[in-house]
């Protein structure tokens, strides 16, 4: 395409939309996926409201870190994309370094030994920045190579995806492990390694699970495993989560209860209603037309996110949009199918919904490059 | 550098790029399908189901107990009350690890293995699913606050208020008006469907004494609630509620007053008192001694007090002596000897030379007096019936009882309730022994020999009787034969309560009306008549009551008794200088009414007094007897004889004219 035709085609445009257009570019901020995510946020606090019970400094707190992600995610979108891609590399051998670094001064919470804490920073976990850093180094890593990438390609890329994987669950941290090779798979993925190979891989993981569960998985995996075929063989214990979430599902029917009218949540029936099973909430008091709507506004955030995916000028920017939209689309799913009784319970929070901080900046941190990518890559090309 | 370059074919990666970003959304859409599809199956098609669990989650029912019924005396004075405690409480179902939790609760309120065994057997017992079970009663303040502070960590534990039965007066009448303890078992299991479900919030039921007669009465009708429970069994809101209906309150003819003074005066002893209006056969009082405190019962009595109480043999304080029988002795004398009137074996000119002993015809064994054992021997000499009442002279009745055979003794003695359960609402007194031919084949599988009647004669032998039964014979000649059945219940909420006797008592019918006033001259002599200058020609009770109280204003009518516990030859007491040991001594007896031989007034108060191993009726029991009269009918009844005396000349007088 001729780039002038493209400038004379945009001057034909309605002269408003072309100026509005121009201001949203110059702060390098995407309108729709701002939108998207505002409505998000605002139905995320509201559910949070209801299930904490009115506890209004908790929504408070949860809507300061929503700013201060919509903050972040405004300062990355200021770099240009380039900037990224240029200094993947040295992000991904920092973020080695600090995995590195948590497996000797790590400071544990939560059963998992994965924090940091740096004079002059605040405390933090390097393995939730290695989140985006992975899709980033794949995707430098595979831009510059020729696509569908060869074998030897492939085995470099399972390397640099693995070793930050094992240095993750060294830290007895497998749900973030799984999300970041599943980050960087989904670059390879999108890079269009052979579906041959994906399916001799898939298959090869199919043969390998009964083995994992035999031989390494430790008990509450199996539990939670053995729970999930049949949550009725623990019902007070290990089922009982899951039992309780399916009843306040099932019990909001299709209109709900009404907000802050949940019995389930309100009498906590639902356990971790304010973070993993926060979906439970909202399908009881807004019903199967709340889920809907909720599914909805993340279907427009994810088609947004292809959108600026496909229409991203170069390699690194498709490769890394296109991956942080499906680690995003990963979250969602993985969340909702476990809360219905779908999946396995994993602990997993629902992106933008569940009371959380780290998380909450990552994901921004997402959206910002996504922004990044939708702005700086379409001004350097006109 | 070209070469290199020449095999990057951008349009072609992109391409490549665009496929996969649209493989990748087919995945998204189909997995999102794949989510909404479960939803509506979970929101939709079990809707109903969900909903339903939901429901059942948080709403449930539970029973309302409704307010035991309180237990008044005939003054309107509290014998039981229902006083609010706090308790602490588990619902089995809403608890992970029962033996973790009891841990964790035995670091904060120090649990007894003692408590623990006893929760456990109230676990065991069938019980509705979600229902509370009581782990302590009677929470104090400071363990309250423990549990409370601690509720998070300890789901399907709760702090329940209650309503539980208090005896303010604890051992007064304990036997009597008797006490509730926790449901047990079998009597769960004695139920039947409707009755288990008006006790679905009930946890005690009455177990002895009056608590258990009128247990229907005083329980009332258990109420329903629908309450919103939370994740720990915290009650959230009220939903709905059907008010229980409180049990009835009750009056007894019980007069505390007088049950306090017939405690105190039977002291130190061991025994029974009980005391009849034969008026209204009213019960004033029932005593039996040693007592017990009530109290322990209601909140789960501990081992350790539990076996105080029922190792001691000696003292035996459960065992409630006023409804178990005795040998009755020499008490039953007036009632033979107005058998022997009535059946024309004796009339008022009969007497007896009294040797002292008696022999059948034939038998060299002789009967010996047992009131002339420890006296200086010989016999009571010329002896009528009236003398051989109030000298207590066991020769005549032997004589007497076994002219008379004891076909005849037994069918003239029941009319006075010995052998039955005259009692209209003691239905757990005992009926004691009077023996007949039947009685002894049946239970001994022997005949009847002429000497069992000269036991039976002096109430002795196979005869036997309780408090009561002689405390209600008495009542009978106090009221010339008229039968009134003795009865604790007076008034139900302030409504006098009419009995609806099923199979009443006829009244005693004598030939002569006389014979009446004869008996009772004659057991008023027992009391009142004084030494004079012939030998053995005062009344037994005598020298113990009418001696010491010269100015008494009433005339008693009594009979004394005492009853052999073993059998210690006479021989041997008199001869040896032996040693008895108190639980070997002879039971004390004697029976009363008064006042008696006064035409103004007609007698108000009878009385039976039993001193396990008092050894002398007359000078240990009649004190007794006589001390409640007094407080009867000079205190409470205030009873100005003096003006009945005067007013009574004056109609006298006015019929005259």
């Amino acid at each position: 395409m001729n780039n002038q035709d493209f400038i004379r085609q945009s001057e034909g445009l309605d002269s408003k939309s072309r100026y509005t257009q121009s201001i949203w570019r110059t702060i390098h901020t995407d309108p729709p996926l701002l939108v998207g995510i505002i409505v998000l946020c605002g139905l995320g606090l509201l559910v949070l409201f209801s299930a904490s019970g009115g506890d209004v400094p908790v929504v408070r707190r949860q809507g300061l870190t929503m700013l201060g992600g919509l903050v972040v995610m405004f300062i990355v979108a200021q770099f240009n994309v380039y900037f990224f891609r240029q200094w993947a590399p040295t992000l991904y051998a920092a973020g080695i370094g600090l995995l590195g670094l948590v497996l000797v001064v790590g400071v544990e919470a939560n059963g998992a030994k994965s924090w940091l804490d740096l004079p002059g920073l605040p405390i933090f976990q390097p393995s939730e920045l290695m989140k985006f850093v992975v899709p980033m180094l794949m995707a430098w890593y595979l831009a510059s190579r020729p696509l569908p990438p060869r074998f030897k390609h492939l085995f470099w890329s399972a390397v640099l995806i693995l070793v930050p994987a094992a240095l993750i669950i060294i830290q007895n941290d497998t749900g973030t492990a799984i999300m970041v090779t599943m980050s960087g798979i989904f670059v390879v993925l999108l890079a269009g390694i052979r579906w041959r190979i994906v399916i001799a891989g898939f298959i090869a993981l199919l043969l390998a699970s009964p083995a994992w569960f035999i031989f390494l998985a430790q008990e509450h995996q199996k539990n939670r495993i053995l729970t999930f075929f049949n949550p009725y063989r623990d019902p007070t214990g290990a089922g009982y989560n899951i039992i309780q979430s399916q009843i306040a599902i099932g019990s909001g029917g299709i209109y709900g209860k009404g907000w802050g009218e949940g019995a389930q949540s309100h009498l906590d029936f639902i356990p971790e209603s304010n973070t993993d099973f926060i979906l439970a909430v909202l399908a009881e008091e807004f019903g199967l037309l709340g889920v809907l709507f909720l599914i909805s506004m993340y279907l427009f955030v994810l088609v947004r996110g292809c959108y600026i995916a496909y229409a991203a000028n170069d390699m690194f920017s498709r490769l890394l949009a296109g991956s942080i939209t499906l680690t995003f689309f990963s979250y969602v799913f993985v969340n909702m199918a476990m809360v219905s009784g779908l999946l396995p319970v994993i602990g997993l929070p629902l992106p933008l919904m569940s009371r959380g901080g780290t998380s909450v900046v990552t994901l921004f941190i997402g959206f910002g490059l996504l922004m990044s990518i939708q702005t700086h890559g379409h001004s350097r090309r006109i | 550098m070209a070469g290199k370059w020449q095999l990057k074919d951008h349009e072609a990666e992109r391409a490549l790029f665009s496929r996969r970003l649209a493989v990748a959304g087919v995945f998204v859409l189909l997995l999102f399908a794949a989510l909404i599809i479960k939803l509506i199956n979970l929101q939709v098609s079990q809707y109903e189901y969900f909903s339903a669990r939901s429901d059942g989650n948080r709403l449930h029912s539970q029973y309302v107990p409704p307010a035991r019924g309180l237990i008044f005396d005939n003054r309107g004075q509290l014998l039981a009350d229902n006083q609010p405690i706090f308790n602490l409480t588990i619902v089995r179902e809403q608890v992970g690890d029962l033996e973790e939790t009891l841990d964790y609760l035995d670091t904060l309120i120090d649990l007894s293995d003692d408590e623990r065994e006893q929760f456990n057997n109230r676990l065991r017992r069938n019980r509705v699913p979600f229902t509370s079970v009581p782990l302590r009663y009677v929470l104090s303040e400071v363990d309250k606050s423990k549990i409370a502070v601690n509720s998070f960590k300890l789901p399907g534990i709760a702090i329940e208020p209650q309503f539980v039965r208090q005896y303010p007066f604890a051992d007064l009448a304990a036997h009597s008006v008797g006490y509730v303890s926790e449901i047990n078992r079998a009597e769960l299991e004695s139920f039947d469907e409707q009755e288990r479900e008006n006790y679905g919030g009930t946890n005690h039921i009455g177990k002895t004494g009056i608590e258990r007669t009128y247990e229907d009465l005083l329980h009332g009708r258990v109420g329903y609630e629908i309450v919103e429970k939370n994740n720990r069994g915290q009650v959230m809101r009220r939903l709905d509620r059907t008010d229980p209906i409180a049990g009835k309150n009750i009056s007894l003819y019980l007069d505390s007053q007088l049950q306090i003074v017939a405690e105190e005066a039977l002291g130190g002893f061991r025994g029974a008192v009980v005391a009849i209006d034969p008026n209204t056969g009213g019960i004033l009082a029932m005593v039996s001694k040693p007592g017990f405190d009530p109290n322990l019962f209601v909140t789960g009595i501990s081992t350790k007090n539990y076996s105080v109480l029922v190792t001691d043999e000696i003292n035996t304080p459960l065992f409630d002596r006023s409804t178990n029988p005795y040998p009755p002795g020499s008490t039953v004398k007036p009632f033979l000897g107005l058998g022997g009137l009535q059946h024309g074996l004796v009339d008022y000119e009969f007497t007896i030379e009294d040797p002292g002993y008696f022999r059948l015809p034939g038998v060299s064994y002789r009967w010996g007096d047992y009131t002339l054992r420890t006296a200086i021997g010989g016999g009571h000499g010329h002896t009528n019936l009236q003398k051989a009442i109030y000298q207590s002279c066991d020769t005549f009745f032997y004589d007497l009882g076994n002219r008379m055979g004891i076909d005849t003794m037994h069918s003239f003695m029941s009319q006075f309730g010995f052998g039955e359960n005259f009692a209209v609402d003691i239905n757990y007194a005992r009926t004691g022994v009077l023996p007949s031919r039947d009685w002894k084949r049946e239970t001994r599988g022997e005949p009847w020999y002429p000497g069992d009647t000269i036991n039976s004669s002096i109430g002795q032998g196979y005869m036997w009787a309780t408090p009561l039964q002689l405390a209600t014979a008495a009542s009978i000649i106090a009221n010339k034969g008229k039968v009134v059945q003795p009865r604790m219940l007076k008034a139900i909420d302030g409504e006098p309560y009419l009995p609806d006797i099923r199979d009443p008592v006829s009244d005693v019918l004598v030939n002569d009306p006389d014979y009446w006033r004869y008996i009772e001259e004659s057991m008023s002599m027992v009391v009142h008549r004084a030494y004079n200058d012939v030998f053995r020609e005062y009344g037994t009770a005598y020298e113990a009551i009418a001696m010491k109280d010269r100015e008494m204003p009433y005339k008693m009518a009594g009979k004394s008794g005492s009853a052999q516990v073993v059998g210690i030859s006479q021989e041997i007491l008199q001869s040896e200088d032996i040693q008895v040991s108190d639980p070997n001594k002879d039971h004390a007896l004697f029976i009363s009414y008064a006042p008696a031989e006064n035409p103004n007034i007609k007698p108000q108060i009878a009385i039976a007094v039993f001193v396990e191993n008092g050894e002398h009726g007359s000078s240990v029991a009649g004190p007794i007897a006589k001390s409640i009269t007094d407080a009867y009918l000079l205190d409470i009844l205030q009873i100005d004889f003096a003006a009945l005396d005067s007013a009574g000349e004056e109609l006298i007088a006015l019929v005259d004219e």
